[in-house]
Formats: structure tokens, C-alpha cells, sequence
């Protein structure tokens, strides 16, 4: 449990980061946005992970003292563990959205991960929705918004064949509003999340955190396709 | 290695008090020039800051070649890019020197987006005694010329300006983080996130993309360019560094575009050290060669590596900088510090190589005896010819009297930029908007 609450804040921190970043002078700047982005997606297979296999062993505490903080072995152990029992079982799917973005050609290879050949995305999208955790599940609505993020980057494919940087950056203002959008409800509900010094994990994160769940889904997404 | 100390602090007045320090004065890049008689400095207010050394006089042999300030101009004025609705900041990313061909010094600076290239000449004398202008250079009247004179060139007081000779701008999509000066000395490059274009100094409308990494979907991006430097002999050859931690070398003869490289340097990740933001901190904030041009040494978070050009799987050597820091990565993940782009410079003779760390800690690192030195750049420890005092960093357990323990380091300050004379063992520290300059002791 430890272990999601801290990948959880850490996603958190990492979407306020990309806010914040957009706003300091000189525009977004593409590495950090990049390295933002790696650690907001291991965060995010960290929280799956972790939550995955909570789920899978209800009997069983999850991974016992697993601050992200000092020792970072356990996640990644974790992870590991159960990507090896994913490829055995062929039951879940890590990562939902993959299917749903079967056909896009522009998946990253950190996202595919593992990607079994059968899926049963209904067992899987049904079965986290019931814990919860519907957030992390893409609906509709949250795939039309990113919509709205992938076309501008997908601009970026024409633009390449022309010299003028106009439009290099066009993928920003697309994610920017996406950003802009969820993050102010996001902010508006829960004022507690965007930290100054990280409030302690435990008691007041819950609430917040649950709403933060559908908010951060599709932050991440679009995140992860920039 | 003792040091003799003859600090130089640019300040304003108002900036005695630590606590309040502009953010414009912060130093954002220093250089020395190939002889060593100039040191640059850049700041983010985009102002550059020449230092000159003094001449050694035979009077004072103890004030051996103090830095006085030589010239001080605006380099980079903030700009607003209408098109995106970015401002465009003014911070001197990079200054490089040119060497010197005539009695005029030339230096590029760079800002996110412009390349510019200054010339700092003196002037020392006037002319004085024109026959159509008076002395205030106001138009005489023609008929109140009644005599002719040759106008003679009279001493003044020395003046040193600097003028732009070239702006090359418009070629960067993304932000310019590096500059280097080829041994040609007819080109140089400079380098965003994802191009390198390389320029001719005579030419300011065209520059050759030499190296363009950007993928055809914005969604497929790993990796960006994080710094590149030319090879100091060999005009063809080019190192450039990456936010994965590898390092590209390419030759320009291969091919006109050098998407693929010559050679390819990585070291394998130690699977002991993988934790959850091994990936950032992998990241090379610097690279630099050896004046010989057989290494290249890099930065990343916690470490400097040199390595052989020879030798591509691994590095020759790596030097822990401040390896207390890696359990402590995901605070520095939230106060920002994980992303802190530290520089790294060899010596003269590459045979001591240097990098900063946090609380104004700067590192040594002696190639053949093995041995590094912490010291600090602060005022309270620095009294003109007073000896740096090597510090240690506690790592756990019992604290001795001189050690500082990690949780009390000061992350606000941190020494991302110094400089080393090519020749002698004089280094230039910048922390935050101090410039300290310590120099070998002399005996």
C-alpha cells in the first residue's frame, strides 16, 4: 500500500511539475517535460503494478514496508513479479489502454511492455472499475480529450518536412489545455495536492487521492503521448 | 592540493545580505579564454562579465596576476516569440572564445535561441584636430576654415567596448545548451534538444543541420541532445551527449547529415543500482574532451566519467561526486535538484579534473594519484590568501568536528559552473551570483 500511495504522490508531483513547468519564462523546455514524463510513467507502472497485485492477492498484505523513498529495489521486484506472472496467466492486461490504442502506431515501447497475445481487457477493465480505481481506466470521454492532445502531435508529422520551426512545439498547447483543463479541477478539489513539502501520505491523501485517480488518468495518458 | 586564495566577488552593494540575491546576477556560465589572460562570465540577466588578468609586476610578487574587470556589456535582451506566445529567456547559456588572431578578442555567447558573436577591442588613443568638425563633432562652417591640418591621434583613457559582429539567429526550435568553436576557426556549432547546426562565422542567414534527432512522432521521443563539443584538433570530428547517458561521436565526412555515428559510448546499467529514477539521473549534463582529444570526460547526477575514444563499452574511470545523494534522490526529485545540470573541466594537462556539488562544495579529482578533495567557494572561508580547508561530507554514523552531514547541506547552493586556466592552476568557481577565483599557492 505504501508503495502505490508513493507512486501515486509521485505521479501527483510529477503532473504539478508539468503544470508549474509550462509556466516559468522560456516556454516548456523538452527535456525536462521528457524526464517528467519517464518518471510520471514508472510511477504509474509502479502504482498498476503494485495495485494489480493487490488486487490479485486480496488475502495477502502487499509488499511489506515499501517507502519509494529510501529502498527502491522492492518495486521494481515487484513489478517484475508480476509482469512474469502476467505472461504466465495471459488473464490481465498491465496495460488497458493498450488495446484501445492497438491501432495507433505510436506507442512507445515502455507502454507495450508486456502485451499478451490474448486479452481479456473487460475482465480487467471490470475488475479494477470495482476497486475503485475507474480512473485508471480510460473511459470514452477521457480518449476524445486525447484526441485533442495525439492531433496536434500528429501535425507534427507534416510539419516535419518543412524547414520553419513554427510548429515544432505544436504538441505543447494541445497538452497544455488538456493539462490546464483536468489539472484546475484537480486543484479546485483537492487543495491539498500540489506540494510544497509532501503532506504525510496517509490520512488526508485518501480522499483527494480517489478523485485525483480519473483526474490523473488522463494527465498521465496525455503526458505519456507527448 | 593547497590552494592560495585571491577571491574576486562581483556584487552590487545590496547584495551583502546572502538572503537577497537578484536572480539576474546569477552566473550562468564562465570561460576562460585559450591564453588564459580573459575570464568570461554570463548571467541570466544576459549580461556577459570579462575578467582580465592584471600584468605581473616585480613590485608585488605576491599579487601574482589578479583579475580586474575588463568590459561588461549586454549580450541578450529578453525577446518574445510572437508566433508561440513564448518569451524567450535571456540567460547566457554558453560563452566560448575565439582565439585571438589580432589585437581584438571575439567570443560567442548564446542565449535559448541566438547565437551572437562579440568583438572587445580597446581603444587608447583619439583623433583629434578634424578640419570640417570641432572638437565637440558639430559641422564647422565652411567659410571659418581658413587653415589645413592633419588630425593626430592623442592618448585618452583606456576604453574597452564590445560590438556584435554577427547574430545568428532563427535556427534553433528548441533551446540552444551548447556552442563549441571547431579547430578551423571558420566554424562552429551550436546545439538544441534535438538539432545541431553548424555555422560559418562570415555567414549569418544559413547553418548546415549536422545532426537532427528529432522522430517523426513527437510521441516516439527518448532522448534528447544535452550537450556536444568538437574534437580540439580534429576539424571532422564531434562528440554529442544524451539525456540516456550515452555519447554519439560522428565525423562530418562520413555524410552530410551524421544521424549515425561513428562511434557509440554506454555503459551498461549496473542492475544493483537501478531505482526509480536511475533514468533521469543518467541524463549527461556535460561533456567535454581532454586538450590531447584522446578522452572525453562526462556528468551526469552523481558521477564523472572519463573515457578513451578508443573505447566504447565502458568508461576508463568514474568518480563518485557526491554519492550520498543516491538515497536521497526522490527529496532531491521534489525540491528540483535532480535536474541541476552540473559542468565538469580538466585541468591543463588533464591530469585533474574538477565538477561542482551542493552547498557551494566543489570537487577535485586527481587522475594518476587517485586521490579527490571537497572543497567550498564561501565567504566566511575565504580570506584573501587564506588556504581552502579540504571538507568532508558524514555519511552516516558519527559526525566528526569538521564534517557536515548530509541532511545539512544547503541544496539552494550549488556550483554548477567552473572553469580551470588552460595552463596554470588558477580555477574559477561561480556559486550562485559570486565569482570566486583561487589560484595555487604560492611559495
Amino acid at each position: 500500500m505504501e508503495v502505490q500511495k508513493e507512486a501515486q504522490r509521485i505521479m501527483t508531483l510529477s503532473v504539478w511539475k508539468m503544470y508549474h513547468s509550462r509556466m516559468q519564462r522560456g516556454g516548456l523546455r523538452l527535456h525536462r517535460s521528457l524526464q517528467l514524463s519517464l518518471i510520471m510513467r514508472s510511477a504509474r507502472e509502479v502504482y498498476l503494478s503494485a495495485k494489480v497485485e493487490a488486487h490479485e492477492e486480496p488475502g495477502v498484505p502487499s509488499q511489506p514496508a515499501c517507502s519509494l523513498d529510501p529502498r527502491l529495489h522492492p518495486p521494481r521486484e515487484a513489478q517484475t513479479r508480476v509482469e512474469a506472472a502476467l505472461s504466465d496467466s495471459e488473464q490481465l492486461c498491465p496495460e488497458p489502454m493498450d488495446t484501445q490504442e492497438a491501432p495507433r502506431a505510436e506507442e512507445s515501447p515502455a507502454r507495450c511492455a508486456p502485451r499478451p497475445a490474448k486479452i481479456s481487457r473487460k475482465r480487467r477493465s471490470s475488475s479494477l472499475a470495482n476497486s475503485g480505481d475507474a480512473g485508471l481506466v480510460p473511459s470514452k470521454k477521457a480518449r476524445l480529450e486525447e484526441e485533442g492532445a495525439e492531433e496536434g502531435e500528429s501535425s507534427e508529422i507534416s510539419n516535419r518536412l518543412q524547414p520553419p520551426p513554427a510548429q515544432a512545439e505544436g504538441a505543447f498547447p494541445n497538452l497544455a489545455r488538456v493539462l490546464q483543463r483536468r489539472f484546475s479541477g484537480l486543484l479546485n478539489c483537492s487543495p491539498a495536492v500540489p506540494p510544497t513539502v509532501p503532506p504525510p501520505p496517509a490520512c488526508e491523501a485518501k480522499p483527494v487521492c480517489r478523485r485525483a485517480d480519473s483526474m490523473l488518468n488522463v494527465l498521465v495518458r496525455a503526458v505519456v503521448a507527448f | 592540493m593547497e590552494e592560495d586564495i585571491d577571491t574576486r566577488k562581483i556584487n552590487n552593494s545590496f547584495l551583502r545580505d546572502h538572503s537577497y540575491a537578484t536572480e539576474a546576477d546569477i552566473i550562468s556560465t564562465v570561460e576562460f579564454n585559450h591564453t588564459g589572460e580573459l575570464l568570461a562570465t554570463g548571467d541570466k540577466g544576459g549580461r556577459v562579465v570579462i575578467f582580465q588578468r592584471e600584468q605581473e609586476s616585480k613590485n608585488q610578487v605576491h599579487r601574482r596576476g589578479e583579475y580586474n574587470v575588463y568590459s561588461t556589456f549586454q549580450s541578450h535582451e529578453p525577446e518574445f516569440d510572437y508566433l508561440k506566445s513564448l518569451e524567450i529567456e535571456e540567460k547566457i547559456n554558453k560563452i566560448r572564445w575565439l582565439p585571438q588572431q589580432n589585437a581584438a578578442y571575439f567570443l560567442l555567447s548564446t542565449n535559448d535561441k541566438t547565437v551572437k558573436l562579440w568583438k572587445v577591442s580597446e581603444r587608447d588613443k583619439r583623433p583629434e584636430g578634424y578640419n570640417l568638425k570641432d572638437e565637440e563633432g558639430r559641422l564647422r562652417d565652411p567659410a571659418t576654415i581658413t587653415t589645413l591640418r592633419v588630425p593626430v591621434l592623442r592618448p585618452m583613457d583606456l576604453m574597452v567596448e564590445a560590438t556584435p559582429r554577427r547574430v545568428f539567429a532563427n535556427a534553433h526550435t528548441y533551446h540552444i545548451n551548447s556552442i563549441s568553436v571547431n579547430s578551423d576557426y571558420e566554424t562552429y556549432m551550436s546545439a538544441d534538444d534535438l538539432r545541431i547546426n553548424l555555422w560559418n562565422f562570415e555567414i549569418t542567414n544559413q547553418s548546415f543541420n549536422i545532426v537532427d534527432i528529432k522522430p517523426a512522432n513527437m510521441e516516439e521521443l527518448t532522448e534528447v541532445i544535452t550537450a556536444a563539443e568538437f574534437h580540439p584538433h580534429h576539424c571532422n570530428t564531434f562528440v554529442y551527449s544524451s539525456s540516456k547517458g550515452t555519447i554519439r561521436l560522428c565525423d562530418m565526412r562520413a555524410s552530410a547529415l551524421c544521424d549515425r555515428h561513428t562511434k557509440f559510448f554506454e555503459e551498461p546499467e549496473d542492475p544493483s543500482n537501478r531505482s526509480f529514477f536511475s533514468e533521469i539521473i543518467s541524463s549527461i549534463s556535460d561533456v567535454k574532451f581532454s586538450h590531447s582529444g584522446r578522452y572525453i570526460m562526462t556528468r551526469d547526477y552523481l558521477t564523472v566519467k572519463v573515457w578513451d575514444l578508443n573505447m566504447e563499452s565502458r568508461p576508463i574511470e568514474t568518480y563518485q561526486v557526491h554519492d550520498y545523494l543516491r538515497s536521497k534522490l526522490c527529496s532531491l526529485y521534489e525540491n528540483d535538484c535532480i535536474f541541476d545540470k552540473f559542468e565538469c573541466v580538466w585541468n591543463g594537462s588533464d591530469s585533474v579534473i574538477m565538477t561542482g556539488s551542493y552547498n557551494n562544495f566543489f570537487r577535485m579529482f586527481d587522475r594518476n594519484t587517485k586521490r579527490d578533495v571537497t572543497l567550498e567557494a564561501s565567504r566566511e572561508n575565504s580570506k584573501p590568501r587564506a588556504i581552502l580547508k579540504p571538507r568532508k561530507v558524514c555519511v552516516g554514523g558519527k559526525r566528526r568536528k569538521d564534517e557536515i552531514s548530509v541532511d545539512s547541506l544547503d541544496f539552494s547552493k550549488k556550483i554548477l559552473h567552473t572553469a580551470w586556466h588552460p595552463s596554470e592552476n588558477i580555477i574559477a568557481v561561480a556559486a550562485t551570483n559570486n565569482l570566486y577565483i583561487f589560484q595555487d599557492k604560492v611559495n
